[in-house]
């Protein structure tokens, strides 16, 4: 029987396997930032040990950077500690470093393709479980804890427990793919399968609907991989994705010969077998927009907030979960998505925050100004992104319009940093989760693309972004 | 194991309401320990008793990799979390550090144990006993992989055959 393109990715690295036994797997990159990695350091020193590789290890600082003067020292001194911990540990141990004054700092997984440094077929992990971003380059790439960072940093390996094959199959084509984005592709499925529905699997994105979307739009789709719950998300490699890493600053020296192995071997079987399959059809799929504290609890822009019982379709759980979301959220079963209100926006975070997201955002803001109730800013995902923007001089763009133009970092994705939501302030954030507290204590978050983002900090209200003209 | 639970009826409990990301700073477990389940129950940390156990539902600890969720709960006083499933990091991040044990149940256990009865789990017979309401529940057991870094104490601990 055939194997799936993750089977073949996780045969590659097996350095140990033995039946009912988990496996010893190879970890090509390790990506490392401030937020998961100081007990891993201290680990390492408590026991006199060295980084293995030092040369496949890279790290950067993204989670509590301030977004604002980078020339002003940090306020925050428990921020400070942590930024200063990072670079003494990556002095100590030779690993380098892309410090926060540096034009490669950025969001870990913004960065690590930009440079060259995802590449297809390998294993990749961060302390960070958005690493499943990655997998847009047909790489293993999940996120890990502080102990497992600890044994990357030691070992190079991780002891695996082999996750099963998801194919989930994107077909037909969206009718305005401007308004209609990868966004609201990937909430969709989360939306259908569950925010569970995912566990235990690796997907693999297939399909016309996929191999249609640019390398940034793919990155959005793996990236929310792990709101459904996968241990990570893959896409096979293309002419696209070999074309997106050629001639980047650490691409490798020998890759048109790597790109001949690549395309003749990282595909999945005609004859491989998925545990699970999961079809959607985009042809007619609207924008989305998150309603509860969950990526799952989503609809179209031209729907109303569901009722509980209508949401839960029986389930106990879920129903008292959609009320206690209602009830955080302030909103009432039966609201237009239209009718509600923003007070912020963030275009931002690993998801959205590329420079094709921010080149779509300032269609719809270009001539226009913020809503005057609406606080608006725009977090680009790596400094390298913010410079691209500013040669296409979309920071005018965007600052004409009363937006915020800031500096690189995870910023109000996680509310680590001081851009946070004050209590009940309701926000549409391009980012990837809209947890209870997330953005900030009382912040109430809606999950949607970044012209849908846009399009709500003009208006100052969700609209259907298929009604303006995009183009 | 015997200890008294703390039930939270509902699935999806995320890494950020067991440990908000503005304490991901926080170095010092004693004091992470103090915002445990802030962002969904803010008197968790005046009732939770050491020795206590978190039941709850589908997809527990789903979210970010912040192995400072199982580090806030275990320096909470809780020794195990029972639930219907859990996020696949949270459970990894949970048994490497020994911070405590994730412990999958059905929806017997998970419909009939209520808030505060007292409960003994044996990892070993796969049994929990109910022993305010008498009652015997069986527990998903470990994989062998999970069981043995158990065994050993931890990630680290751990040395293959």
């Amino acid at each position: 029987m055939g194997k799936t393109l993750f089977e073949k990715i996780w045969d590659a690295h097996i350095v140990v396997e033995k039946e009912n036994s988990p496996s010893l797997i190879y970890i090509d990159r390790h990506l490392v930032h401030e937020v998961t990695s100081p007990q891993a350091f201290d680990g390492l020193r408590m026991n006199n040990r060295p980084v293995r590789r030092p040369d496949l290890t890279i790290a950067t600082m993204d989670h509590n950077v301030p977004t604002n003067n980078r020339t002003l020292p940090i306020l925050d001194q428990t921020s400070a500690v942590q930024i200063q911990t990072l670079e003494k540990n990556c002095k100590d141990f030779g690993i380098q470093l892309f410090d926060i004054n540096s034009p490669n700092q950025g969001i870990v997984h913004v960065i690590g393709p930009q440079l060259g440094i995802t590449l297809p077929g390998s294993t990749i992990v961060c302390g960070d479980s958005h690493t499943s971003t990655h997998g847009a380059f047909g790489a293993l790439a999940f996120g890990i804890g502080t102990s497992e960072v600890e044994h990357v940093l030691a070992s190079q390996t991780l002891w695996l427990e082999k996750p099963k094959p998801f194919e989930i199959r994107v077909e037909g084509k969206r009718k305005n793919p401007h308004a209609v984005t990868a966004k609201d592709i990937i909430l969709s499925i989360i939306k259908n399968i569950g925010t569970s529905g995912g566990n235990g699997t690796v997907i693999e994105y297939r399909g016309e609907g996929i191999s249609d979307l640019s390398m940034e739009q793919r990155m959005t789709i793996c990236n929310m991989s792990i709101e459904a719950g996968a241990r990570a998300g893959l896409i096979a490699p293309d002419e696209k994705t070999f074309e997106y890493l050629r001639g980047r600053k650490y691409t490798p020296k020998n890759y048109e010969s790597l790109v001949n192995y690549w395309r003749n071997n990282l595909k999945t079987d005609s004859d491989a077998k998925f545990e699970k399959n999961y079809t959607l059809h985009i042809d007619d799929i609207a924008p989305q927009v998150s309603w509860g504290t969950n990526p799952g609890m989503t609809c179209d822009v031209t729907e109303s907030i569901p009722s509980p019982e209508d949401f839960s379709k029986g389930d106990q759980n879920q129903k008292k979960g959609a009320e206690k979301a209602l009830e955080y959220m302030a909103l009432k079963p039966g609201t237009p998505i239209i009718e509600i209100k923003i007070d912020r926006v963030f275009i931002g975070s690993c998801t959205n925050a590329r420079l094709e997201d921010l080149i779509e955002a300032s269609k719809v803001v270009k001539g226009r100004k913020l809503s005057p109730h609406v606080r608006a800013m725009v977090v680009p995902g790596s400094q390298m992104v913010k410079k691209q923007a500013e040669e296409l001089g979309l920071d005018k763009i965007f600052t004409d319009a009363n937006f915020e133009w800031r500096e690189a970092g995870c910023s109000m994705c996680l509310g680590m940093n001081p851009d946070i939501l004050s209590p009940g302030e309701r926000c549409a954030s391009t980012s990837n989760r809209n947890f209870e507290g997330r953005q900030g204590t009382g912040g109430r978050t809606h999950l949607v693309s970044p012209v849908m983002a846009a399009a709500a900090a003009i208006e100052g209200h969700f609209v259907d972004v298929r009604d303006m003209d995009l183009n | 194991m015997k200890g008294n639970v703390i039930k939270y009826e509902r699935d999806n409990i995320d890494t950020d309401v067991i440990i908000p990301g503005q304490y991901l700073k926080v170095h010092d477990y004693a004091e992470l320990a103090l915002h445990a389940m802030e962002g969904l129950d803010p008197d968790f940390h005046s009732k939770v008793k050491d020795g206590d156990f978190i039941l709850s539902g589908r997809n527990f600890g789903c979210g970010s990799s912040r192995e400072h969720a199982p580090i806030a709960l275990s320096h909470s006083g809780i020794k195990a979390v029972l639930a219907l499933s859990f996020a696949r990091i949270f459970y990894r991040n949970a048994v490497d550090g020994a911070f405590l044990l994730p412990i999958e149940i059905e929806e017997d256990a998970y419909s009939d144990i209520s808030e505060g009865d007292e409960i003994d789990i044996d990892i070993h017979t796969n049994e929990i006993k109910n022993l305010t309401k008498n009652k015997t529940y069986k527990m998903k057991p470990f994989s062998e992989i999970i069981g043995k870094i158990i065994e050993a104490g931890g990630l680290f601990k751990y040395k293959p055959d």
